[in-house]
């Protein structure tokens, strides 16, 4: 018989546990009941069914969907005794819900929580530029649904560069593939991240409901584009999207517009363009023909008005010249008037001595040798006696 | 598939082009400024229609290290 102490049994017995349970292959399933979390940190629950009870621990932040008493759940992990207080627990590595009503509710808890800390809020959403140059493009590359993305693209658009990053879009490790691609993009200066998937059932599309990739989208310093093909319900990643598609074709449209359209605009605005300028160009011709028109017109005003003044001056200058002439005419009669010859001709003399015009007798001695004038000729003469 | 790189970036030519439609629209009565711009315009217009009509697509598939 081998005594084993209580450690080496307790260690023995989860060796076996761990040998024995297959992870990858095996899950239990149960419904919650007596769920509680503990300093933030530790989740304590248990899962039942009609006969049975397992007591259930889990790290807070591998808890990704909101758990509640009554919701039935399938968990991945592994069995173990812990040594300390001997008590048996499974060990939870991820939860997923099972059944739609679960999930439905476990989701719109989440919604509730997110709404609360503003992930929906209108005024956060950016816009996509017009014009796209290089993209994030985060789905499977071997679905149905990045072909028509992709076919979609290049029936609309040129010159894009679309890098494409492959993830799960299904199962329990398609939100740590989708969170990685998406952290893996912020390191790049995309113009937009897209996130897309085809179509399926609610259960399918729980990835895009996961908690960590819902605040890595929000998180995302890339505005984000999410179209998800379903049928109901919008999924919590497209609710919290800068911009929401309905499918992964309405993605592609969204993301570029259509090059038809493009090169119709650019057309429309050179067309614009020249037009405006010839308008400019005949506005300022006729601007300059009018400048010319009124230029000569007053050339012509001026010249007509210069013709004018010089004929109003020629007749002052006549008028002036013909008065002065009448005065001079008037004087020259003046002083005729005043012409010794003119006297003479009366019938007087004058008597001139020593080249002296005489005025009195009393100048002249006898002999004096005088000369008297008449109107036609002058004689010498003695004066006889005083 | 095969790349054939754009030049510049489509974006601000676009803007640019809407930019000097703009000015024209607002009637600035500057004509050797208007020449020039109405020159820049067409260039743009070229420019774009070329990269609508003769670039191609790039399409790179990255696979994260720890898939599958």
């Amino acid at each position: 018989m081998h005594a084993f102490s209580v450690t080496e049994f307790l260690n023995l017995a989860n060796n076996a546990l761990r040998d024995f349970w297959d992870q990858s292959a095996f899950v239990v399933e149960g419904e919650v009941t007596d769920f509680r979390v503990s300093r933030g940190q530790w989740v304590n629950f248990s899962i039942k069914d009609e006969e049975g009870l397992l007591p259930c621990f889990m790290v807070a932040y591998k808890l990704h969907l909101p758990i509640q008493d009554g919701m039935k759940i399938r968990i991945h992990g592994y069995p173990r005794i812990y040594p300390k207080y001997g008590k048996f627990s499974f060990n939870v590595e991820t939860v997923e819900l099972v059944g739609e009503g679960d999930l439905q509710k476990a989701l719109k808890l989440l919604r509730k929580k997110l709404e609360k800390e503003g992930f929906f809020d209108p005024e956060r959403k950016r816009e996509l530029p017009r014009f796209p140059q290089k993209v994030a493009l985060i789905a499977s590359t071997e679905s149905a649904a990045y072909g028509d993305f992709i076919r979609i693209i290049n029936e609309r658009w040129r010159g894009i560069q679309i890098d494409a990053y492959h993830v799960l879009v299904q199962g329990q490790r398609a939100p740590k593939s989708i969170i990685q691609a998406i952290e893996a993009a912020q390191k790049t200066d995309y113009d937009a991240l897209i996130l897309t998937r085809g179509g399926g059932s609610l259960e399918e599309l729980m990835a895009f409901n996961d908690e960590g990739l819902v605040r890595a989208l929000h998180g995302s310093r890339i505005p984000t584009l999410v179209g998800i093909g379903h049928e109901r319900d919008t999924s919590l990643a497209e609710d919290v999207a800068d911009v929401r598609a309905s499918t992964p074709t309405d993605c592609a449209r969204r993301l570029v517009p259509d090059r038809g359209d493009i090169l119709y605009e650019i057309s429309m605005r050179e067309q614009g363009i020249a037009n405006e300028l010839q308008d400019t160009l005949a506005e300022k011709q006729r601007i300059i023909q009018n400048a010319t028109s009124q230029a000569i017109n007053w050339l012509t005003a001026l010249r007509e008005k210069q013709s004018q003044s010089e004929e109003r001056l020629e007749q002052l200058a006549r008028h002036w010249f013909q008065t002065l002439e009448d005065h001079v005419e008037s004087l020259t009669r003046f002083c005729g008037s005043f012409d010794p010859a003119f006297v003479l001709k009366r019938g007087y003399a004058y008597i001139e001595a020593h080249g002296k015009i005489l005025t009195s007798v009393n100048t002249l001695e006898a002999n004096a040798k005088i000369k008297i004038h008449l109107r036609d000729g002058a004689r010498s003469a003695t004066i006889n006696k005083k | 598939m095969t790349t054939k790189k754009t030049k510049g970036d489509f974006a601000s030519k676009f803007k640019e082009l809407e930019d000097i439609a703009e000015w024209f629209e607002k009637g600035e009565p500057d004509i050797d400024k208007g020449m020039k711009k109405f020159e820049r315009a067409s260039a743009l217009a070229k420019e774009l229609k070329t990269v609508l009509e003769e670039a191609e697509n790039k399409i790179q598939i990255i696979r994260s290290s720890n898939e599958e």
